[in-house]
């Protein structure tokens, strides 16, 4: 098999820390409602129809690049009755 | 009819990332669609998210829902990123482990299948794929949980 003769990190270029801080905490958060979703045995179209929202929000959220507020985040660990994050 | 190969970018444990190389090209598809988008004025911002991305899932994995389903019901192509952006980048998800890196543009038709350029980069992807899975049957590609093991040179 041959190797690219750049790594990944090198083709990728500099990243932002800002932007990587971001990411991370957005795929944490994606992670976290997906597990908590298998927990209470959820699929997608259950869970949004289960908080009024179309399915295709639920993919996004799902999909680790989506921006929550702090509004939806809120309703979500309200939701569950768990925290979504953790602050400090 | 093209001659690729398939080269290894980087190998883990959660991840093991590759791109398609054409023989007549000096970049390899992946090199391409940066070139075409780290520099640009118009979408250099979505190229940096997706290259982030692209930077988690090489360390954590490649689970399905962190893609665009795109291409048909029968093959593994999907596309970066899911939120709102023009830029799409084509991929090979072989599994949550195995991801195959290939060239993307900006989507501006409302499938990409109306756009022959976009269209020609997720054929090339549908088109290796069934090259590997052919492979896998005669012997001459091996895929375990993590790694594709092939020095073919395939032909599209």
């Amino acid at each position: 098999m041959k190797r690219t003769t750049r790594s990944l990190e090198e083709m990728l270029g500099p990243i932002p820390e800002t932007v990587k801080a971001e990411v991370d905490l957005s795929f944490e958060i994606s992670d976290r409602i997906d597990l908590l979703m298998r927990e209470r045995g959820l699929t997608k179209k259950q869970f949004a129809d289960a908080l009024g929202r179309r399915p295709s929000e639920i993919t996004k959220w799902l999909s680790g690049q989506h921006n929550f507020t702090i509004s939806t985040l809120a309703m979500l660990s309200s939701f569950f009755g768990q925290p979504i994050v953790t602050v400090g | 009819m093209s001659e690729v190969e398939l080269y290894l970018i980087q190998d883990g444990d959660n991840c093991t990332i590759y791109t398609l190389q054409f023989l007549r090209d000096t970049e390899n598809e992946f090199e391409k669609f940066i070139s075409k988008f780290k520099e640009s004025a118009e979408y250099s911002e979505d190229y940096i998210r997706i290259a982030a991305f692209i930077s988690r899932i090489a360390r954590t994995g490649a689970s399905e829902r962190y893609f665009r389903q795109e291409g048909k019901m029968n093959d593994s192509v999907v596309a970066l990123p899911v939120i709102s952006s023009k830029l799409r980048l084509y991929c090979l998800r072989l599994s949550d482990k195995i991801l195959i890196l290939g060239n993307g543009g900006v989507k501006s038709t409302r499938t990409y299948d109306e756009d022959p350029t976009l269209k020609g980069y997720v054929m090339t992807l549908q088109k290796f794929e069934n090259l590997l899975r052919q492979g896998i049957e005669d012997g001459s590609v091996t895929l375990t949980e993590t790694t594709i093991g092939t020095d073919n040179i395939f032909e599209l």
